[in-house]
């Protein structure tokens, strides 16, 4: 049965590092709210629900969907909590797609919100997720590894760490555009370089903020995208790929070939989704690539692994402009993760902005004549990532 | 319906939460860290796949089988990837210090752990004796008591 | 092409009050490759693994990181869900039958004992009314006992009688703990925890584990040599809000959504046409409750598992119901065999108070 899915609206609140004003019920309604009239919805069309919710421990409420349900008009409905760590916003996605296409359900909200600092042990929580036995006792945790991700990018094609710096000025200044952004600003790369050291060659500008706030998307099948007004995008291809939790596994010599290569997981995740989505020349064919990207070292791995140039070129075509708005590709116009990272729903919020740029409502976002749009989200120890390609039409 | 009440004070509830646990070592990882009391590093075989593992695995991710086989790392191997952290982090030592992961010999993949006996204080210099490449030695403290802290990697 | 779902495999690790020699990795790997073998096929050959898990059973924030692995979702399209062991089987039917994946792992895991339960139920609460009340999963039973006993007139005396024919029933099931049957007067006069509910009413947490391998039609057509175990003929799933009042308790609601979202995509009318019926009855109350809801009054395959009272390893007793519809329709239950059972239905309830339910219909495989 050939079952479209399209994006028939979107919510987002404002990202920014503290919440005292409203709870993680009170944001999860708002964004849901914001979807919900922008697809011209009320909450009866909503048929099933996904929360997209990760460690709770930050919030401190456990199962903190179970709290908010009622707020997002989820009583009485299936409802389900999908949590990938950070990849749960795109897997979030990916779930609401099945539940659509399955034919069990019309339309999905897919919601979810987050509070990154509503405690102050959020690193202590952060250092809970690596193996007990083996790695903790090392303090390895979300920065040494993206520190060891720009290691690597380095040895491999000499890139340097200004190279890195470059793509925080980039985002940095693409988040001005962007009202829900959370950190957003003109910057240098001198002021990136000067920055505190935190896990060589990782700085503190290199990395994301913790941030506070909500996002939702409605799903709808083909009768319900024909309904609803405005320009919807097209789930057209999406693909994700799991990894093992060991670093070392996945950044050696090539023993075994299927072991290697800095963000390997992008390029098996992205494949899967051209492949259904019928892309074949990705920097061609995809105007807009909303990546996930807590760390600035991620960028440029990303970009090569999913196609959109040849492996070690990334950082050069950087410095030509090429990922910039009238670039190549325009990457990351919202700012991406690294100006706003709420970890529930940032992959949502990738998302989100990946399929507003081909339902044409961006915004001072908005790329030119954007046939299709692509969005990552990325989980665990880089290990869980999902692709999702976005189009005008599907099939 | 959720309006944003207005700015000012906010009423703020507090409260903490600890949380108890007791994690069972399982088989594999007992003999790891007896290994480590012996001032040894046993890593798994499959010998389906082919592939040795540090950590060691009860089973193989890859054939899906189970490990068949116990393997004595060479105490001298390669450094992957290595990083020196400036920052403090709640949890984690005095900086700087240097984190790597090495893959040793005779094992295909790498295992984490901290890189000792170097000048850290400049941190260019201390990378370039950490570039991916590098021999590195393991070394055990004196009385190892059976955790991944008993052994660290010098530079050979 | 067939939009059919399918079960062709499924493995239970055998239960315990406390899993001590085994980390949740071993546990997880050795469950999930026995269901593999169980199905006659190789890791290699799946597109699918939906892993249903708590991170604060787990005792780790995103226990996925390492869990995935021992599931077999080395480099498979992998995704987690956190309600119920038995909502994994919900998304996981959903992608088969979306004709976008073919054969796919199910698998979930619960070492209870090895953390501080009631420590993690309170902290469910928000913090601003409910937290200060220390709720948690043994007041709110008890609150779900009192408020169904008031609406139906429901006597102890039943809820008792129930809980020692559950006990009858489990220490049948070879895949149960075979905890020694209660008296009577056992049950009646074991301490309270919280009015009405006491002790004895309540189902023992263990550990344990359970995954399953489920096709959709078109791969069962292409593969001649398999046969399957069971068709899922409907699945359903509901939740009902967060707040607890008295029409919240007892009007079983979303159980009641879920039953009939289940039974009418099996084209089911009642429970008197299924042949059994796994309930996860936590407690007797729970039961007792069920019962009138669901309609099995005297119904004659009303958990013959046992269901929580023969293992209880508490975030994936639902899915274990639908492993043991699965085990009774395929004819492979052993003792606590139904004869001719050609439906089963596994139910499941999660969350404060059954919050939220899943139901499952399976029907038996001809030829």
């Amino acid at each position: 049965m050939e079952q479209g899915v399209a994006v028939i609206g979107t919510g987002q609140t404002v990202f920014r590092s503290v919440d005292r004003e409203w709870t993680y019920a009170e944001q999860a309604q708002a964004a849901a709210k914001e979807a919900l009239d922008d697809a011209g919805l009320t909450p009866d069309d909503i048929e099933a629900v996904v929360f997209s919710l990760a460690p709770t421990a930050f919030m401190g409420i456990a199962e903190a969907d179970r709290w908010a349900l009622d707020y997002v008009w989820g009583n009485g409905k299936p409802t389900m909590r999908v949590h990938t760590g950070g990849a749960t916003g795109g897997s979030a996605v990916h779930a609401g797609y099945s539940l659509i296409r399955s034919g069990i359900f019309r339309t999905v909200l897919l919601v979810g919100a987050d509070r990154m600092a509503e405690t102050p042990d959020a690193q202590y929580f952060l250092n809970q997720v690596w193996d007990r036995f083996y790695e903790k006792d090392l303090s390895i945790q979300t920065i040494v590894a993206g520190a060891f991700l720009g290691q690597q990018y380095m040895h491999l094609y000499g890139a340097t760490e200004e190279d890195f710096a470059r793509v925080v000025v980039r985002q940095r200044g693409n988040a001005l555009n962007n009202p829900h952004a959370h950190l957003k600003g003109k910057i240098t790369i001198d002021e990136v370089m000067g920055s505190a050291r935190l896990s060589y060659p990782l700085k503190l500008y290199d990395c994301c903020p913790r941030s506070s706030g909500g996002a939702a998307m409605i799903l709808g099948n083909l009768d319900m995208a024909k309904q609803c007004s405005g320009r919807p995008a097209f789930i057209k291809g999406l693909g994700a790929v799991s990894n093992t939790v060991f670093l070392g596994d996945r950044i050696v010599s090539p023993a075994h070939p299927d072991l290697i290569g800095p963000m390997l997981e992008h390029q098996v995740a992205a494949n899967r989704a051209y492949e259904r989505a019928g892309i074949t020349d990705p920097s061609r064919e995809i105007q807009v690539a909303e990546i996930y990207d807590p760390f600035s070292t991620m960028v440029h791995p990303a970009l090569e692994m999913m196609g959109f140039c040849g492996k070690g070129l990334a950082a050069k075509l950087e410095k030509e402009g090429a990922w910039e708005s009238g670039g190549m590709v325009y990457v990351n116009p919202s700012g991406g993760t690294l100006c706003t990272n709420p970890i529930s729903v940032t992959g949502l919020v990738r998302n989100i902005e990946a399929a507003r740029q081909v339902m044409g409502r961006a915004e001072a976002m908005q790329a030119p004549n954007v046939k299709h749009a692509l969005a990552t989200a990325v989980g665990g120890s880089g290990q869980f990532v999902n692709v999702t390609v976005y189009g005008e039409d599907y099939l | 319906m959720s309006e944003k009440r207005n700015k000012g004070e906010s009423m703020v509830i507090e409260d903490s939460w600890t949380a108890r646990y007791a994690y069972p070592v399982g088989q594999v990882a007992g003999k790891f860290m007896e290994g480590l009391k012996q001032k040894k590093i046993l890593a798994t075989r499959c010998s389906k796949s082919g592939m040795t593992y540090l950590p060691p695995r009860a089973y193989c991710e890859r054939s899906f089988e189970k490990c068949d086989g116990w393997v004595e790392a060479s105490l001298e191997g390669v450094l992957e990837v290595a990083t020196i952290v400036s920052a403090g982090f709640e949890g984690s030592p005095k900086p700087p210090y240097a984190v790597a992961y090495v893959r040793l010999d005779g094992v295909d993949t790498a295992i984490a752990g901290y890189v000792r006996g170097l000048d850290l204080s400049d941190l260019e210099a201390g990378m370039q004796r950490l570039r991916a490449g590098t021999r590195v030695r393991v070394e055990f403290v004196d009385e190892p008591k059976g955790r991944v802290t008993d052994y660290y990697f010098v530079p050979a | 092409m067939s939009m059919d779902v399918y079960v062709i495999g499924l493995a239970l690790h055998p239960p315990a009050k406390r899993i001590i020699d085994k980390r949740l990795e071993e546990m997880v790997y050795e469950t999930t490759r026995a269901a593999l073998d169980d199905a006659g096929v190789s890791r290699g050959e799946l597109d699918s693994v939906v892993l249903a898990s708590s991170d604060e059973f787990d005792g780790r924030s995103i226990s996925s990181m390492l869990l995935a692995m021992p599931a077999g979702a080395y480099l498979k399209d992998e995704i987690k869900v956190a309600d119920d062991g038995a909502m994994g089987l919900c998304l996981s039917a959903a992608r088969i039958r979306s004709g976008d994946f073919h054969l796919g792992v199910v698998a979930s895991w619960c070492k209870s004992s090895k953390t501080d339960v009631e420590g993690f139920m309170r902290q469910k609460c928000d913090p601003f009314f409910t937290r200060p009340l220390g709720l948690n999963s043994t007041v709110t039973d008890a609150l779900f006992a009192q408020a169904i006993t008031e609406r139906w007139g429901i006597e102890l005396r039943e809820v008792n009688e129930r809980v020692v024919a559950a006990y009858q029933r489990a220490s049948r099931n070879p895949r149960g703990m075979n905890h020694p049957v209660p008296t009577q007067s056992e049950v009646s006069d074991s301490p309270y925890e919280s009015t009405p509910l006491r002790q004895a009413h309540r189902a023992p947490m263990t550990d344990g584990a359970v995954s399953l391998v489920m096709a959709s039609g078109a791969w069962v057509d292409r593969h001649r040599d398999c046969r399957p175990m069971a068709r899922l003929a409907g699945v359903g799933w509901a939740t009902d809000g967060y707040q607890l009042g008295r029409e919240r308790l007892s009007g079983m609601h979303s159980a009641r959504i879920a039953w009939n979202m289940a039974m009418e995509q099996a084209g089911l009318a009642s429970a008197a046409e299924a042949d059994v019926v796994e309930i996860e009855s936590q407690t007797g109350f729970h039961e007792a409750a069920y019962v009138r809801a669901f309609g099995l009054d005297d119904h004659p395959g009303l958990s013959p598992s046992g269901g929580p009272f023969a293992q209880n390893p508490y975030f994936c007793s639902g899915l274990i119901n639908m492993a043991e519809a699965v085990l009774q329709v395929s004819g492979r239950a052993g003792r606590v065999q139904h004869e001719r059972a050609r439906r089963g239905v596994g139910h499941g309830c999660h969350g404060f108070a059954q919050q939220g339910n899943i139901v499952a219909v399976f029907e038996s495989v001809e030829g």
